[in-house]
C-alpha cells in the first residue's frame, strides 16, 4: 500500500481538465518558457546567465511569434526595470536569471512592489556565494527571495518547482498570483530543474486554458488603494492618459510622494496585508505519510526528488517517516509543521535557510534537525541514514559532505 | 496662473519644492512651451523621471501620466513603456546623476538601440539634494562640498557620450537660453528616435554657493552665460567654454527601435503562417 500522500496545488486540476496537448522530453527551462507563454506573457527582458540563458534564448524565439517582445538588456538590474516598464505599459512580463544577477534586481523588485507592478522572476539558483560553480545546484536565495528589496513594510510571493512538468504549471500560476496579488512574483528554480530534461505535457489550446487570470487594466482613481488589503484590484497601466503617477516613494492613493506618517502606515498596511491576510490564496505544498510519520523529511526543489524516494524507501524499510516539500515558500507554510515530530530539513546550503524557519514554525526547535550539502542533491543513502539515525537515536549521523549545525 | 502650467501641470504638486533661484521650474516652463507648439496633449505624453533635484521637483507635476524611476533607471523603465505604449511620447527628465553617472549605461544603449525617447538632462553640475558633491559634470577643479581642494576628475560631456553611441539628436543648451531651447526641444520631439538635449542650470544653494561663492541666481546665471560665450563681463576669457546648439541631427533617419521589433514580430508571424499552411 503506498502511503498517503497530497499534492495541493492548481495544477492538480488543470491536469484533469486539460487533456488535449502534447507530450515532449523538454528541459525546466524550456517549460519554464511556454509556462509564460501560455499565461500570456508578452515581454522578457534580461541577461544571459548560466542556468537561466536557456530561458532568454527560448524567448527570443517565441515572442516574436505570439506578436511579444524580447529585450536582452544591458544588465539585470535595466532587465527587471525594462519588465516594470512593459507591465505598466499594460503587456505581461517576465524576466529570468541566476544568483548573481538576482541581487541586482532588488532596486527594481522595491519599485515593482510598491507600485504594485505584476510581473514574474526566475531565480535558477546555483551554489555560491557570488559567482560559485556555475553548473551546480544552490539553494542559497531562500531569505535574499523573501526580503528582495531594502527598506522592509512589504510581503513577498515565492514558489517553487520540483520538476519540469511542475514548472510549466508553476510559471502559469505565478503569472495568476501576479496578476491577482499586483506584485512580482518570484520563481526559484535551481540548476538541475532549469537544465534537466523530463517528459513535458503541454496543452494545444493556450488560449482556451480558462485559468489563466487576463491583464485587466485601472483607469481610475484610486490608483493605489492604501489601507486596504483586497486582492484581485486591476493594475494601473501607464500611457493611457489616466494620470497615474508611479514612483519609488511613500505614495498616496493618487500616487503622489508625501512624507507623512499616516501614509506611510496606509502603504505597508496595503502591501503587508494583501498578502499575509490572503494566505490560505497561497498553499501549494506535497506531502507524504503525515498521517503517521514520526521523522519528516523536508526539502524543496531538485532536492526534493531524491529526498522524497529517500522517504518512500525509508518507509519500505518499517520507518515511520514523512515528507513534505513546500512549493510556495513564501509567506512560509507554518502550518505543515504544527505537529511535535522530527524534522530533518535538506537544503543546498551549508548555511541553513530553510531549516531557521521551520525551527521557528516547529512546536519543538530541538527537533528541528538541518542536513546542509552545498553543490550536489542530497543522495537517497545519505537521507536514508538520517532517517534512520534521528529515529533511532535522535541524531543525524555523521556523514561526509553534510552539515548538521545551523547556529 | 501661467497658461501653460494650469493647461498641462497638476495643481496640486506646483509649486515644487524646489530651492529659490533653483532653474528646474524655469526649464520645464520651456518644455511645457514646446510641447504646446508641437500641439500635443497631456494623454500624448508620458513625463518620467528619476531621483535628485531633477527627479523629486518634477515628478507628478505633468498632468498626464508620471513615473518616477529608481535613481540611474528611468531609461530601462522607458524601454518596457514604449514596448507595450509605442504610440506614446515619453519625456525622461533627469538630473546629471541619473543620466551621466548612475544611468549612464541605460543612457547610451537607449541612444544605440535608437528607442522613441527624448531626454532632456537638467544638469545643476552635482549632487545638489544631498547637500553639493561633485557629479561626472562637475567641471575639473571646481569646489564642491566632495571635492574641498578642487574636484580632481575630469568632467565629461553626456553629449559626446550619446552622439557616440548613435544618438539621431543631439542639444546642449543652458538656463540662459530660453528660445534655443524651445526650438531643440520641439526638434527632440519630432525625432522618431533617441533625442538628447543638455540643459545646463545653477543651483545656487550648493553649487553656487561653494563652487563659485555665492548664492545670487542671477550671478550664477551670468557666470553661466559667460561660459557660453568664452568671455566673461570684464571681457576677459573663461577658464573654457560650453559650446551650445544642435550638436548632431540625424532625426528620422534610422528607424525607431520598438518599430524594428514590430517589424520583425510581423516577418516572423507571417513566415510562421506561411509554414502552417504548407504542411497543412
Amino acid at each position: 500500500m503506498p502511503p498517503p500522500s497530497e499534492l495541493v496545488a492548481p495544477w492538480v486540476e488543470w491536469e484533469r481538465r486539460v487533456t488535449k496537448g502534447r507530450r515532449l522530453l523538454e528541459a525546466g527551462t524550456f517549460a519554464l518558457t511556454e509556462g509564460a507563454i501560455a499565461a500570456g506573457c508578452r515581454v522578457f527582458a534580461g541577461y544571459p546567465i548560466t542556468p537561466a540563458t536557456d530561458i532568454a534564448e527560448y524567448m527570443s524565439k517565441r515572442l516574436p511569434q505570439v506578436g511579444g517582445y524580447y529585450m536582452q538588456a544591458e544588465d539585470e538590474l535595466a532587465g527587471m526595470h525594462m519588465c516594470a516598464g512593459a507591465s505598466l505599459g499594460g503587456l505581461k512580463a517576465m524576466t529570468a536569471t541566476s544568483g548573481p544577477g538576482y541581487t541586482l534586481m532588488h532596486d527594481a523588485y522595491g519599485w515593482s512592489i510598491t507600485n504594485e507592478i505584476p510581473l514574474v522572476v526566475v531565480d535558477a539558483m546555483r551554489v555560491g556565494p557570488i559567482s560559485g560553480i556555475t553548473g551546480a545546484p544552490g539553494q542559497g536565495e531562500f531569505y535574499i527571495a523573501r526580503y528582495a528589496s531594502h527598506g522592509g513594510n512589504f510581503e513577498t510571493i515565492v514558489l517553487s518547482p520540483s520538476s519540469v512538468q511542475e514548472a510549466f504549471w508553476l510559471t502559469i500560476d505565478a503569472f495568476n498570483l501576479s496578476e491577482r496579488f499586483a506584485t512580482p512574483v518570484t520563481i526559484l528554480t535551481d540548476q538541475v530543474v532549469s537544465d534537466m530534461w523530463e517528459d513535458l505535457f503541454i496543452p494545444d489550446d493556450y488560449a482556451g486554458l480558462d485559468f489563466v487570470v487576463p491583464r485587466r487594466t485601472n483607469l481610475t482613481m484610486p490608483f493605489f488603494p492604501v489601507g486596504s488589503d483586497a486582492i484581485d484590484v486591476p493594475p494601473n497601466i501607464i500611457g493611457r492618459g489616466t494620470g497615474v503617477c508611479v514612483s519609488a516613494y511613500t505614495h498616496t492613493e493618487e500616487g503622489y510622494d508625501i512624507e507623512e506618517m499616516e501614509a506611510q502606515w496606509a502603504q505597508t498596511h496595503r502591501l503587508v496585508n494583501k498578502i499575509r491576510h490572503h494566505r490560505s490564496e497561497l498553499t501549494r505544498y506535497e506531502t507524504v505519510g503525515m498521517d503517521d510519520a514520526d521523522v519528516v523529511a523536508v526539502a524543496y526543489g531538485a532536492d526534493a526528488r531524491t529526498v522524497k524516494t529517500a522517504v518512500l524507501e525509508a518507509r519500505a524499510r518499517g520507518l515511520r517517516a514523512g515528507f513534505v516539500r513546500p512549493i510556495t515558500l513564501w509567506p512560509f507554510l507554518d502550518d505543515l509543521f504544527a505537529v511535535d515530530r522530527h524534522y530533518v530539513v535538506c537544503e543546498l546550503n551549508y548555511d541553513g535557510q530553510l531549516v531557521r524557519e521551520v525551527m521557528r514554525a516547529a512546536p519543538d526547535s530541538r527537533k528541528v534537525h538541518f542536513m546542509g550539502k552545498s553543490a550536489e542533491l542530497h543522495t537517497v543513502g545519505e537521507v536514508l541514514a538520517a532517517l534512520d539515525g534521528v529515529a533511532r537515536t535522535g541524531r543525524i549521523p555523521e556523514l561526509p559532505y553534510i552539515w548538521t549545525e545551523v547556529r | 496662473m501661467n497658461p501653460l502650467a494650469k493647461k498641462y501641470l497638476r495643481p496640486s504638486q506646483i509649486p515644487t519644492k524646489a530651492c529659490h533661484g533653483c532653474g528646474i521650474g524655469m526649464i520645464e516652463n520651456w518644455l511645457l512651451q514646446a510641447i504646446d507648439e508641437l500641439g500635443l496633449k497631456q494623454e500624448d505624453v508620458v513625463f518620467g523621471t528619476g531621483i535628485g533635484c531633477v527627479g523629486r521637483q518634477t515628478f507628478a507635476t505633468w498632468g498626464g501620466d508620471n513615473f518616477g524611476a529608481t535613481h540611474g533607471r528611468a531609461l530601462a523603465v522607458a524601454t518596457g513603456i514604449k514596448l507595450a505604449q509605442p504610440e506614446r511620447r515619453i519625456l525622461v527628465v533627469v538630473g546629471d546623476g541619473d543620466a551621466a553617472s548612475i544611468g549612464t549605461s541605460h543612457l547610451i544603449h537607449a541612444a544605440r538601440r535608437n528607442l522613441g525617447v527624448t531626454v532632456i538632462c537638467e544638469d545643476n553640475m552635482g549632487y545638489e539634494s544631498t547637500g553639493g558633491q561633485f557629479s561626472p559634470t562637475t567641471p575639473a577643479g571646481y569646489v564642491t562640498n566632495s571635492s574641498p581642494y578642487g574636484m580632481v576628475e575630469p568632467s565629461f560631456d553626456p553629449c559626446d557620450v550619446v552622439k557616440a553611441a548613435g544618438a539621431t539628436f543631439v542639444a546642449e543648451t543652458t538656463a540662459t537660453q530660453w528660445h534655443q531651447t524651445v526650438k531643440v526641444v520641439k526638434k527632440a520631439l519630432q525625432n522618431d528616435g533617441f533625442s538628447f538635449i543638455h540643459v545646463r542650470f545653477p543651483c545656487n544653494e550648493n553649487f553656487g554657493a561653494y563652487a563659485l561663492g555665492t548664492r545670487d541666481t542671477l550671478k550664477n546665471l551670468e557666470w553661466i552665460y559667460e561660459h557660453t560665450q568664452g568671455r566673461k563681463a570684464d571681457g576677459s576669457e573663461t577658464d573654457f567654454t560650453w559650446e551650445t546648439g544642435i550638436k548632431h541631427d540625424a532625426s528620422n533617419s534610422r528607424p525607431e527601435f520598438t518599430r524594428l521589433l514590430r517589424e520583425m514580430n510581423a516577418r516572423v508571424q507571417s513566415d510562421l503562417a506561411d509554414k502552417m499552411a504548407a504542411r497543412a
